[in-house]
Protein backbone atom coordinates (compact mmCIF):
# COMPACT_ATOMS: atom_id res chain seq x y z
CA UNK A 1 0.00 0.00 0.00
CA UNK A 2 1.33 3.40 -0.96
CA UNK A 3 1.57 5.37 1.48
CA UNK A 4 -0.56 8.62 1.35
CA UNK A 5 1.58 10.87 3.22
CA UNK A 6 5.23 11.04 4.24
CA UNK A 7 5.25 8.72 7.26
CA UNK A 8 7.89 9.51 10.49
CA UNK A 9 6.88 6.10 11.92
CA UNK A 10 5.60 2.72 11.31
CA UNK A 11 3.76 0.90 14.17
CA UNK A 12 3.11 -2.39 13.41
CA UNK A 13 0.50 -4.03 15.84
CA UNK A 14 -0.39 -6.79 14.11
CA UNK A 15 -1.85 -9.95 15.93
CA UNK A 16 -2.56 -7.52 19.19
CA UNK A 17 -5.79 -7.68 20.55
CA UNK A 18 -7.82 -5.02 21.96
CA UNK A 19 -6.66 -2.88 24.31
CA UNK A 20 -3.27 -3.30 23.51
CA UNK A 21 -2.94 -1.01 19.79
CA UNK A 22 -4.06 1.79 21.43
CA UNK A 23 -1.57 1.30 24.39
CA UNK A 24 1.19 0.81 21.67
CA UNK A 25 0.07 3.97 19.76
CA UNK A 26 -0.08 6.04 22.67
CA UNK A 27 2.90 5.54 23.93
CA UNK A 28 4.25 5.75 20.32
CA UNK A 29 2.78 9.04 19.44
CA UNK A 30 4.39 10.12 22.80
CA UNK A 31 8.01 9.81 21.49
CA UNK A 32 7.02 11.88 18.54
CA UNK A 33 6.82 15.67 17.41
CA UNK A 34 3.42 17.96 16.51
CA UNK A 35 3.19 17.55 12.66
CA UNK A 36 4.60 14.04 12.31
CA UNK A 37 2.55 11.11 11.06
CA UNK A 38 2.47 7.46 12.58
CA UNK A 39 1.30 4.79 9.97
CA UNK A 40 -0.42 1.88 12.50
CA UNK A 41 -0.94 -1.61 11.18
CA UNK A 42 -3.31 -3.71 12.63
CA UNK A 43 -5.31 -7.07 12.67
CA UNK A 44 -7.31 -6.72 15.03
CA UNK A 45 -10.95 -6.86 13.74
CA UNK A 46 -12.16 -4.18 16.38
CA UNK A 47 -9.67 -1.93 14.71
CA UNK A 48 -11.47 0.68 12.75
CA UNK A 49 -14.15 1.87 15.47
CA UNK A 50 -11.19 1.45 17.99
CA UNK A 51 -8.95 3.84 15.77
CA UNK A 52 -12.00 5.99 14.74
CA UNK A 53 -13.05 6.64 19.18
CA UNK A 54 -9.25 6.88 19.21
CA UNK A 55 -8.69 10.00 17.36
CA UNK A 56 -11.97 11.86 18.06
CA UNK A 57 -11.33 11.72 21.81
CA UNK A 58 -7.10 12.31 21.43
CA UNK A 59 -7.99 15.24 19.18
CA UNK A 60 -4.90 13.76 16.97
CA UNK A 61 -6.18 13.61 13.42
CA UNK A 62 -7.13 10.37 11.18
CA UNK A 63 -4.83 11.65 7.67
CA UNK A 64 -6.24 8.36 6.02
CA UNK A 65 -7.14 4.77 6.08
CA UNK A 66 -7.08 1.83 4.06
CA UNK A 67 -7.27 -2.17 4.19
CA UNK A 68 -4.52 -4.67 3.07
CA UNK A 69 -6.25 -7.86 2.93
CA UNK A 70 -7.01 -8.41 6.26
CA UNK A 71 -4.82 -5.39 8.08
CA UNK A 72 -6.16 -2.03 8.62
CA UNK A 73 -3.55 0.75 8.04
CA UNK A 74 -3.98 3.92 9.42
CA UNK A 75 -2.12 7.09 9.10
CA UNK A 76 -2.46 9.19 12.05
CA UNK A 77 -0.61 12.99 12.43
CA UNK A 78 0.29 14.34 15.62
CA UNK A 79 -1.79 17.57 16.40
CA UNK A 80 -0.20 18.36 19.97
CA UNK B 1 -4.12 13.14 47.46
CA UNK B 2 -7.73 11.51 46.45
CA UNK B 3 -9.90 13.34 43.97
CA UNK B 4 -9.00 14.33 40.04
CA UNK B 5 -5.97 15.70 39.08
CA UNK B 6 -7.48 17.54 36.57
CA UNK B 7 -4.23 17.91 34.56
CA UNK B 8 -5.44 18.06 31.72
CA UNK B 9 -8.14 20.33 30.84
CA UNK B 10 -9.47 18.76 27.64
CA UNK B 11 -9.04 15.40 29.53
CA UNK B 12 -12.38 13.27 30.40
CA UNK B 13 -12.57 11.57 33.44
CA UNK B 14 -13.79 7.78 33.82
CA UNK B 15 -14.46 6.02 37.16
CA UNK B 16 -14.24 2.34 37.03
CA UNK B 17 -15.77 0.30 40.04
CA UNK B 18 -14.58 -2.70 40.74
CA UNK B 19 -16.92 -5.09 43.11
CA UNK B 20 -15.67 -8.81 42.59
CA UNK B 21 -12.75 -10.50 43.81
CA UNK B 22 -10.53 -13.72 43.46
CA UNK B 23 -13.58 -16.25 43.75
CA UNK B 24 -14.29 -14.60 40.03
CA UNK B 25 -11.05 -14.55 38.55
CA UNK B 26 -13.38 -14.73 34.84
CA UNK B 27 -14.26 -11.07 35.83
CA UNK B 28 -11.30 -9.87 36.82
CA UNK B 29 -9.67 -8.35 33.41
CA UNK B 30 -12.00 -6.74 31.80
CA UNK B 31 -12.00 -3.92 34.03
CA UNK B 32 -8.26 -3.36 33.51
CA UNK B 33 -8.70 -3.59 29.81
CA UNK B 34 -10.92 -0.91 29.59
CA UNK B 35 -9.83 1.25 32.16
CA UNK B 36 -6.14 1.15 29.78
CA UNK B 37 -8.25 1.88 26.60
CA UNK B 38 -9.64 4.85 28.51
CA UNK B 39 -6.28 6.18 30.30
CA UNK B 40 -4.95 5.48 26.07
CA UNK B 41 -7.10 7.51 24.55
CA UNK B 42 -5.67 10.60 27.06
CA UNK B 43 -8.39 10.39 29.74
CA UNK B 44 -7.99 10.27 33.23
CA UNK B 45 -8.89 7.26 34.45
CA UNK B 46 -9.07 5.62 38.12
CA UNK B 47 -10.13 2.20 39.28
CA UNK B 48 -12.04 2.10 42.61
CA UNK B 49 -12.16 -1.40 44.22
CA UNK B 50 -14.99 -2.05 47.04
CA UNK B 51 -16.88 -5.13 48.41
CA UNK B 52 -14.07 -8.16 46.90
CA UNK B 53 -12.88 -5.99 44.84
CA UNK B 54 -9.87 -5.01 47.03
CA UNK B 55 -8.52 -8.88 47.36
CA UNK B 56 -7.76 -8.82 43.38
CA UNK B 57 -4.76 -5.95 44.70
CA UNK B 58 -3.12 -8.36 47.17
CA UNK B 59 0.28 -8.65 46.35
CA UNK B 60 0.13 -12.21 46.80
CA UNK B 61 -2.56 -13.00 44.24
CA UNK B 62 -1.91 -11.09 41.49
CA UNK B 63 0.24 -13.50 39.81
CA UNK B 64 -2.08 -16.13 40.84
CA UNK B 65 -5.19 -15.75 39.17
CA UNK B 66 -6.11 -14.69 36.02
CA UNK B 67 -9.09 -14.74 33.75
CA UNK B 68 -8.84 -17.56 31.98
CA UNK B 69 -7.34 -19.78 34.90
CA UNK B 70 -3.98 -21.35 34.08
CA UNK B 71 -4.48 -20.12 30.40
CA UNK B 72 -3.48 -16.68 29.11
CA UNK B 73 -1.90 -13.96 31.23
CA UNK B 74 -2.50 -13.25 35.03
CA UNK B 75 -3.87 -10.62 36.51
CA UNK B 76 -0.59 -9.43 37.09
CA UNK B 77 -0.35 -8.64 33.45
CA UNK B 78 -3.15 -6.67 33.20
CA UNK B 79 -2.60 -4.33 36.42
CA UNK B 80 0.71 -3.34 35.25
CA UNK B 81 -0.37 -2.29 31.68
CA UNK B 82 -2.97 -0.50 33.95
CA UNK B 83 -0.43 1.57 36.02
CA UNK B 84 1.76 1.75 32.60
CA UNK B 85 -1.00 3.56 31.20
CA UNK B 86 -1.42 6.10 34.38
CA UNK B 87 -4.77 4.27 35.52
CA UNK B 88 -5.19 5.24 39.48
CA UNK B 89 -6.04 2.46 41.38
CA UNK B 90 -8.19 3.30 44.81
CA UNK B 91 -9.49 1.91 47.98
CA UNK B 92 -11.43 2.76 50.83
CA UNK B 93 -10.85 1.34 54.47
CA UNK B 94 -14.24 -0.14 55.50
CA UNK B 95 -13.53 -2.52 52.23
CA UNK B 96 -10.20 -3.73 53.40
CA UNK B 97 -11.63 -4.64 56.62
CA UNK B 98 -14.31 -6.42 54.84
CA UNK B 99 -11.80 -8.69 53.24
CA UNK B 100 -9.42 -8.61 56.38
CA UNK B 101 -6.92 -6.69 54.44
CA UNK B 102 -4.33 -4.19 55.24
CA UNK B 103 -2.61 -1.46 52.76
CA UNK B 104 0.67 -3.58 53.39
CA UNK B 105 -1.08 -6.85 51.73
CA UNK B 106 -1.83 -4.41 48.80
CA UNK B 107 0.85 -4.02 45.80
CA UNK B 108 2.45 -0.49 45.24
CA UNK B 109 0.62 2.46 44.30
CA UNK B 110 -2.64 1.70 45.80
CA UNK B 111 -4.78 4.91 47.20
CA UNK B 112 -6.86 5.46 50.15
CA UNK B 113 -9.40 7.54 49.68
CA UNK B 114 -12.81 7.31 51.72
CA UNK B 115 -16.60 7.41 50.62
CA UNK B 116 -16.97 11.27 50.36
CA UNK B 117 -14.10 11.30 47.95
CA UNK B 118 -15.56 8.73 46.46
CA UNK B 119 -19.00 10.21 45.76
CA UNK B 120 -16.82 13.27 44.70
CA UNK B 121 -15.22 11.69 41.62
CA UNK B 122 -18.22 9.79 40.53
CA UNK B 123 -20.37 13.31 40.70
CA UNK B 124 -17.44 15.21 38.80
CA UNK B 125 -17.46 12.65 36.12
CA UNK B 126 -17.64 12.20 32.55
CA UNK B 127 -18.49 8.42 33.21
CA UNK B 128 -18.92 5.92 36.01
CA UNK B 129 -18.92 2.56 35.11
CA UNK B 130 -19.80 -0.09 37.52
CA UNK B 131 -18.72 -3.76 37.68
Amino acid sequence: MASPVQVDKVLDAKGLLCPLPVVKLFKAIKEMDVGQVIEMQATDPGAKPDMDAWVKNTGHEMVDQADEGDVFIFWIRKTK
Amino acid sequence: MGGWAYQDEDAKRVLYVMTHGITMPERCATPFFLATAAAAMDHEVAIYFTMNGPQLLQKDVIAKIGPKGDRGQPLEYFLEQALDCGVRLLVCQPSLDLNDLSMEDLIDGVEMIGGAAFNSMAIEADAVISF
